[in-house]
């Protein structure tokens, strides 16, 4: 029987076979972005490659995802290896898809290569015959919570429950199966020094949208006739930047947003502006805090035009938490791989701005989402381009198939010790729960 | 029989042999600037001339205010000759007082003398005898309605009930006898320089006195626990210019607020913010709909930031209307004084006056001498012509008295008895009262 060392070479060595399979992928979603729960496109693609591989899988889960569940030699905990579908969407990326707008400027087209990567490796019979455990791989949508208009409509129309795709897969029971779950994600060399970094936490956040009615007037002919709803908005985010400085440092609070209607004609009285917003914050509480603040001052401005508003809140990320025994696991064999002045891990209190729905799933059980240095510029931005493909692509899909044989084999020990230890933050019933709690309708009227 | 030719050659004879003393009293009281409801040394300047001049008059009326009286030969409806006595207060005025900033920028020094002028030419000899009826001469307090927290605070200890001189006289009963008024105002400009301009329409307005409450915190160390007043009232501000274009051309709305405090030390959170503006407005309808919307304005600053704003919104003054017929006669006595070239007619105003409360119960006009120059309310407002501004302005009231008086006071009871008074004093004091809207938000 081939020890852990030789069945970890044996799934590099496939990996490393399809190097270029793999980065052909990556490149081919590059040049084909789509936004989260329109990725029809890229879930085919996806699709037709981990048949390729030979992973029975089913599609359309939360409208574009995939899953693919592979059996190892023997029964034992489930080990999901998870890649992002979407892309975001900027303007003036230099790979921008010119009719939508979307651009993979946050690295998500390495992902689903990752995850076809580490099946590469996994799937090698003498190396799936070793484990003790299912392998799920998944190709999971919409992890930037953007065009939320559209996403409310399909919420609105029963299509989607939750409104991003992690979540969305947990609704439906997807990770139900899952007991563990791995991803990595591409990170800018403007923000890390070493090749793979690793802890770290996350902001949580929620997610507003925002619509401002007022009464439509010939803006030059009698404008006293009319209610205007961007004045309104532009009241509202006044008052809101006057609240910053009552956000605490420790709390990382973010408040943005933008603007998605402002005025259908320039002669006519705003009456129905829009504005897509998200507050985020480093625990439940801050965010609550500062999602008060921002109801307010929506208010306020609604209520200076004598107009109203409708505020949605929609339930957003939950912070995120790496699991302290699969990080180490992840570190070691990355450290295998790049050397060790490569690899960093972050302090506990390191927390990042930014939010994903991998930190839902990881209050539900013990999750990894490591980051891989790979591009240049600055994240969501024009310039962000991932340049090293090896390290984007091949690297990390080594290290996670090097992970999922170290949870696996000899009888997944491993994983069966991680998931003792563990103390999931929520159940599932409990995470829905607290989430449909975060969904909430507000109308109100400005007299 | 005399005519009233006669009298009025008289009247104006009289005024330029007093000339000297008259723009003397005026330009005392240039250098004596008071803000309103704290004219006492002016109000002393106006008691010893009435001494001087032996006309029994009544003092403290609206605390600074003095009415004397003068009776023509026999019965007859009274009129009001009025003159203000406060000043403003600008910084950096020529005049101001270096204490109070206070200064006479809008020339009501000059209303005084007027004032006086006219009862000292209707004792010229044989005036007041050949008139029938009276003359009230008044010294009012207060037509500047500034200091708005100042007299909100002595209308809660109940020494005043409105912020203003004219209403505080009326709701006093000052004028309950009064069947006509009129007094004049200086003016400025180039171009009308030397002349006199009469008739057209003032807005009118609301005063709000405000305060954002919020609480204070080390504005370093902890702003996370404060509530920023001065950004409820930053935010304040921004809500109520985002209104603007709501408000229609003719109603020519005003919305002018100042901060009168904005914080007590800049390490502390600001938690008590003060504001005073006036809503003003050409129609009574529109400057109450534009100081709904100024409310509005104000919770949304409070509520946006968590705070609390109590909003007193005080009944200012009404829009003026003058009197046509009035208009007539003292326009031919005023081209008669300059020449027809140099009279001329006004449109609307944007400014305010409480002689338009005046002017819902009764005739009245009130003309402007151009005798400045520079802006009103500015640092270049400074009278020149105290000639025409003293003692032409007390002429041709003068002589409109006693064409109103004159003949068994004919025009003046055709006048008063074809005026119809859109309020009677019950009804304005209904009205005012009406306005006074105390209120907290906290929302």
């Amino acid at each position: 029987m081939p020890t852990i060392e030789e069945l970890k070479s044996i799934a590099r060595a496939a990996i490393d076979d399809r190097a270029d399979w793999l980065i052909d992928c990556a490149r081919t979603i590059l040049e084909n972005p789509e936004p989260g729960f329109t990725e029809v496109k890229t879930s085919r693609f996806v699709s037709e490659k981990m048949s390729q591989l030979g992973i029975a899988h089913q599609s359309g889960i939360a409208l574009t995802g995939l899953k693919g569940v592979v059996q190892g030699g023997r029964p034992g905990p489930t080990i999901a290896v998870i890649g992002e579908l979407d892309s975001l969407r900027v303007l003036e990326h230099p790979h921008t898809d010119p009719e939508t707008g979307a651009a993979h400027a946050c690295g998500h087209h390495c992902q689903t290569p990752m995850m076809l990567g580490a099946a590469v490796g996994l799937l090698v019979p003498e190396v799936l015959e070793s484990l003790a455990g299912n392998i799920a791989f998944i190709a999971v949508p919409a992890e930037e919570f953007i065009d939320v208009e559209y996403r409310w409509g399909l919420h609105k129309e029963g299509k989607l429950g939750l409104m991003a795709g992690k979540q969305e897969f947990i609704r439906l029971g997807a990770f139900d199966d899952v007991d563990m779950a791995m991803m990595a994600h591409t990170a800018s060399n403007s923000q890390e020094t070493a090749k793979f970094a690793l802890g770290g936490t996350s902001n949580g956040h929620v997610v507003k949208y925002v619509k401002f009615i007022g009464k439509a007037s010939h803006a030059g002919g009698s404008p006293h006739l009319g209610v205007n709803a961007l004045q309104a908005a532009m009241v509202a985010l006044n008052a809101l930047n006057t609240q910053r400085e009552t956000l605490r440092n420790e709390h990382n609070v973010r408040l943005h947003g933008i603007m998605t209607r402002g005025g259908a004609a320039v002669n006519s009285i705003p009456a129905d502006v829009r504005y897509e917003g998200r507050v985020r914050g480093r625990t439940a509480e801050a965010i609550a805090d500062a999602n008060e603040k921002m109801d307010r001052c929506l208010r306020a401005g609604a209520l200076t035009m004598g107009g109203s508003v409708e505020i949605v809140t929609l339930p957003g990320y939950l912070p995120m938490k790496n699991d302290p025994d699969m990080m180490d696991l992840f570190k070691q064999n990355a450290t295998e791989l790049v050397g060790e002045d490569e690899v960093i891990e972050h302090p506990d209190n390191l927390n990042r701005g930014g939010s994903t729905d991998m930190g839902d799933l990881s209050q539900i059980m013990p999750v990894i989402h490591p980051y891989t240095t790979a591009a240049v510029g600055s994240g969501h931005s024009t310039d962000y381009v991932v340049t090293d493909y090896e390290q984007a692509v091949v690297n990390p899909a080594i290290a996670m198939a090097m992970t999922v044989i170290d949870l696996l084999h000899d009888d997944a020990h491993t994983a069966k010790r991680i998931l003792d230890a563990s103390d999931p933050t929520m159940s599932k019933s409990q995470y829905l729960s607290f989430q449909n709690s975060r969904l909430t309708e507000e109308l109100y009227e400005g007299v | 029989m005399t005519t009233a030719s006669e009298l009025k050659a008289k009247a104006v004879a009289e005024i330029d042999r007093r000339g000297d003393e008259l723009i003397g009293i005026a330009k005392t009281i240039l250098d004596n600037p008071e803000p309103g409801f704290k004219e006492f040394k002016t109000a002393q300047t106006v008691g010893q001339a009435f001494q001087r001049l032996e006309i029994p008059y009544e003092d403290g009326i609206g605390i600074t205010g003095l009415r004397g009286d003068l009776k023509g030969g026999t019965e007859g409806p009274t009129v009001a000759v009025m003159g203000e006595l406060d000043s403003l207060k600008v910084l950096g005025h020529p005049h101001a007082d270096a204490e109070t900033t206070a200064a006479h920028a809008c020339g009501h020094h000059c209303q005084i003398g007027m004032m006086l002028g006219v009862a000292t030419a209707l004792q010229a000899e044989g005036v007041l005898e050949n008139l029938s009826g009276r003359v009230a001469l008044m010294a009012v307090p207060a037509e500047e309605y500034i200091e708005v927290e100042y007299r909100d605070d002595l209308r809660r200890e109940g020494k005043l009930e409105f912020i203003g001189g004219k209403p505080e006289f009326i709701r006093l009963g000052a004028l309950d006898d009064v069947d006509l008024a009129m007094m004049t105002h200086t003016s400025s400009g180039d171009a009308a320089a030397g002349s006199i301009a009469f008739g057209g329409t003032n807005n009118g307005m609301v005063a709000k006195r405000i305060r954002f409450l919020g609480r204070a915190s080390h504005a370093g160390g902890a702003p996370h626990m404060g509530i920023n007043a001065l950004n409820a009232a930053m935010i304040a501000l921004s809500a109520i210019h985002a209104q603007r274009e709501t408000y229609q051309d003719p109603d020519t709305v005003r919305v002018h607020p100042i901060i009168t405090q904005g914080g007590v030390a800049v390490s502390s959170v600001p938690a008590d913010v003060r504001m005073e503006t006036y809503v003003r407005g050409a129609r009574t309808e529109a400057f109450m709909d534009a100081s709904n919307k100024v409310d509005r304005a104000l919770r949304a600053g409070a509520m946006a930031v968590g705070g609390s704003v109590e909003i007193t919104t005080l009944p200012g003054y009404l829009p003026i209307r003058s009197d046509e017929s009035m208009l007539e006669l003292y326009g031919q006595n005023a081209a008669g004084l300059v020449g027809k070239t140099r009279v001329q007619r006004l449109g609307h105003r944007t400014g305010s006056t409480d002689m338009g409360d005046v002017s819902q119960l009764m005739p009245v006009i009130h003309p402007y001498v151009v005798a400045a120059t520079g802006n009103g309310h500015g640092i270049d407002y400074v009278v020149q012509d105290y000639e025409l501004g003293v003692l032409t302005g007390a002429k041709a009231m003068a002589m409109t008295v006693i064409d109103l008086l004159f003949d068994g006071a004919k025009n003046a009871r055709r006048i008063a008895g074809e005026y119809r008074a859109p309020l009677t004093k019950e009804s304005y004091l209904g009205l005012m009262r009406s306005m006074l809207r105390e209120s907290v938000h906290s929302e």
